[in-house]
């Protein structure tokens, strides 16, 4: 999973880093075509709100899972991942492999028969047909509203690394940016974005991967790399994924193994990657159940490579040597405001203009903001699919024509664009917003998954056990939050330690224990309400728990096919690189 | 069949990816030669292994792949 990391706070530096050459410009240019292009193309196949919401449920495996893993591969991440290697080392890398693979292997397996099945729209949907309306009305309301506001982030984290990098006008990439994703999302609906993410995908692969190519080269191999950063760190802690994670003093980022473990990894990226509908959503479009069950397995085959374009550029800013010298020092984001050095941040366009000259450079900077833009559209587009569905469908206009919805959702994704614009001005004349936008995502993610696991799981779950447990872990995730970052320095120490049950926790670890506390807390609440309420029939509850449903086959009939097996394959090399990099 | 278009359209969104691809290794593969040949090779850490011609002609070849291999074909929409 990876919602950015604590702590990440684009700067705008009084410097840009380098200019564009005209073969640049025709670079970023004929990206610019092509995706308009696809708006227009697909425009004729988005009729229906099927094809329009979840794109007529007719990508093949290969695509959905393609358009899986890249809805999470947005620049804001890519750019801020790359900066906490440079900051933490390679335990950023849980965030990609532990953080990330189990989750979406259960996904595949274990869930997504219950989402296909119960041929849903939507993550609230879902919820509507196990827990009633009270449980699909909070996690609609709250999804629609964080999805806008990070759509808006998004937005501006575009505009500043525009700036920064080529020094760019603000306003005019926000516009250029938002007018080119509410075009083709409004165009193509989900469709649209799919085939812009698939393009995203194969785009930051060509423009990212020379890096760690020329970077491995430069350092003389992993093996030199690794005694290089431990020369210029005076640690080898920042090379060891587990070996120093049995203390929280023991690492750079001060966390312990059972805060990733259990944390981040049965958790947070549990939350994230079961239950965030921007990414489910890709899924749902698949064509059969078992393009449904494969394409979480696709993606997490290639989230498993993804540390080489983004972790390794970090950990070679950190070793690579100039004249005897570290080639860089960054900062932390509050200090380069001042200083007008660099940030960890720019870990990614600093490592791109070492090795990319004119053409290759316009090749990277497309591929992020190809990143950016996809950022917008996947959200947007979830945006408008909720709200749709489980806003104005469900409470305002429930009896309307297909026709109505198809244009409601294209009027919201207009609607979504603006209301996103203006979060991207509010947010550049307070910044600060921006870190309380990225923290919302995280009151929602994880005690969502507990209501969606025992909905799934255990059949006595009942309608208000969901809502109030939904309702107490979400409280109890913003309180803890609350209570984390206000009052004096010495406070919010003191809170940290409490939270993450260590002194030596540092604010990463406060959003891992966080998470897992309000996972408990939302599980406790609804097991015990509803072993005090009055649960559902087995009739009720055929398709969307186990239990009271019978799967039906995948239609797979050699070992080749069959999702469960090449998700053995995914966890057997997924364990091998976690002992490798022990 | 075109894949994830839509049903009744020709293109495929694989097809897609290749024209893009192709169309960025057409322009980085002459503009790397250039810079080699020519001796206008930008100022970059290991610039001396021509980094910009090899990519463009890996790109090429790859979107040249995808281009020829999910070219559409006469009677695809019948069968999307």
């Amino acid at each position: 999973m990876n919602p950015q990391p604590v702590g990440l706070a684009l700067v705008r530096a009084s410097h840009q880093l380098t200019n564009l050459a005209p073969v640049d410009i025709l670079i970023l240019a004929l990206y610019f075509g092509v995706v308009i292009f696809v708006g227009f193309y697909v425009k004729g196949s988005t009729n229906t709100s099927e094809e329009f919401f979840l794109a007529g449920r007719e990508m093949t495996a290969w695509i959905a899972g393609l358009s899986f893993v890249s809805a999470n591969l947005g620049s804001l991440e890519l750019m801020g991942w790359a900066g906490s290697a440079y900051q933490y080392g390679i335990l950023a890398t849980h965030w990609y492999w532990i953080g990330a693979i189990p989750a979406m292997l259960f996904l595949g397996i274990v869930m997504m028969p219950f989402y296909y099945i119960s041929k849903t729209h939507s993550v609230p949907g879902y919820l509507q047909l196990r827990f009633g309306e009270g449980a699909r009305g909070l996690s609609a309301a709250s999804f629609a509203g964080m999805t806008i506001l990070m759509s808006g982030v998004n937005m501006y984290a575009m505009a500043v690394v525009m700036r920064t990098v080529l020094g760019w006008n603000m306003t005019v990439s926000i516009w250029v940016g938002a007018a080119t994703v509410a075009v083709y999302v409004m165009l193509g609906g989900l469709r649209s974005a799919i085939i812009n993410e698939v393009l995203q995908f194969v785009l930051i692969w060509a423009g990212a991967a020379l890096i760690p190519i020329l970077g491995l080269i430069e350092a003389g191999g992993w093996t030199n790399l690794k005694a290089q950063i431990a020369i210029n760190v005076g640690s080898t802690q920042y090379t060891h994924m587990w070996s120093t994670l049995g203390n929280f003093k023991d690492n750079p980022m001060g966390v312990n193994w059972v805060g990733i473990v259990f944390g981040l990894g049965a958790i947070i990226s549990m939350g994230y990657w079961t239950t965030d509908f921007l990414v489910v959503q890709r899924v749902l479009s698949a064509n059969n159940l078992r393009a449904a069950k494969m394409a979480p397995v696709i993606g997490a085959a290639f989230k498993m490579a993804v540390p080489l374009i983004v972790i390794l550029p970090g950990l070679l800013a950190l070793g690579l040597i100039t004249n005897g010298h570290p080639a860089y020092h960054l900062v932390p984001a509050d200090i380069a405001k001042h200083t007008g050095q660099n940030s960890y941040d720019q870990v990614l366009p600093l490592m791109l203009i070492r090795y990319c000259g004119p053409g290759l450079l316009g090749l990277g900077i497309t591929a992020l903001v190809a990143g950016f833009m996809s950022g917008m559209a996947g959200n947007v587009s979830a945006f408008s699919t909720v709200w749709t569905y489980d806003l104005y469908g469900a409470y305002i206009n429930k009896k309307a024509a297909d026709k109505h919805y198809v244009f409601m959702g294209r009027l919201s994704t207009v609607v979504g664009m603006l209301i996103s614009i203006a979060t991207a001005y509010l947010v550049m004349n307070a910044a600060s917003i921006m870190d309380y936008v990225q923290a919302l995502f995280s009151f929602f993610i994880a005690p969502l998954f507990g209501t969606v696991i025992l909905g799934m799981l255990w059949k006595r779950a009942t309608n208000w056990g969901g809502f109030l447990g939904l309702l107490a872990g979400t409280a109890s995730s913003i309180g803890m939050f609350i209570y984390t970052s206000t009052g004096s320095v010495e406070h919010k120490a003191h809170a940290l330690a409490r939270i993450a049950l260590s002194p030596y926790a540092q604010p990463q670890a406060e959003n891992i224990f966080r998470a897992l506390w309000s996972w408990l807390i939302c599980v406790t609440v609804t097991v015990v309400v509803s072993l005090v309420t009055k649960g559902k029939t087995d009739e009720e509850l055929n398709g969307l728990v186990y239990g009271a449903t019978v799967i039906p086959h995948d239609g797979a009939t050699t070992l080749w096919q069959k999702p469960i097996f090449w998700a053995g394959v995914v966890s057997v090399v997924f364990i091998a690189l976690n002992i490798i990099f022990f | 069949m075109a894949e994830g278009t839509g049903r009744g359209e020709m293109l495929s969104i694989w097809f897609f990816v290749g024209v893009m691809t192709l169309a960025y290794g057409l322009v980085l593969f002459p503009y790397g030669a250039w810079e080699w040949f020519g001796g206008h090779e930008a100022a970059t850490v290991l610039n001396r292994l021509h980094p910009t011609f090899w990519w463009g002609l890996m790109l090429t070849i790859f979107g040249l792949f995808y281009v020829l291999r999910f070219r559409p074909r006469r009677g695809d929409k019948f069968r999307a």
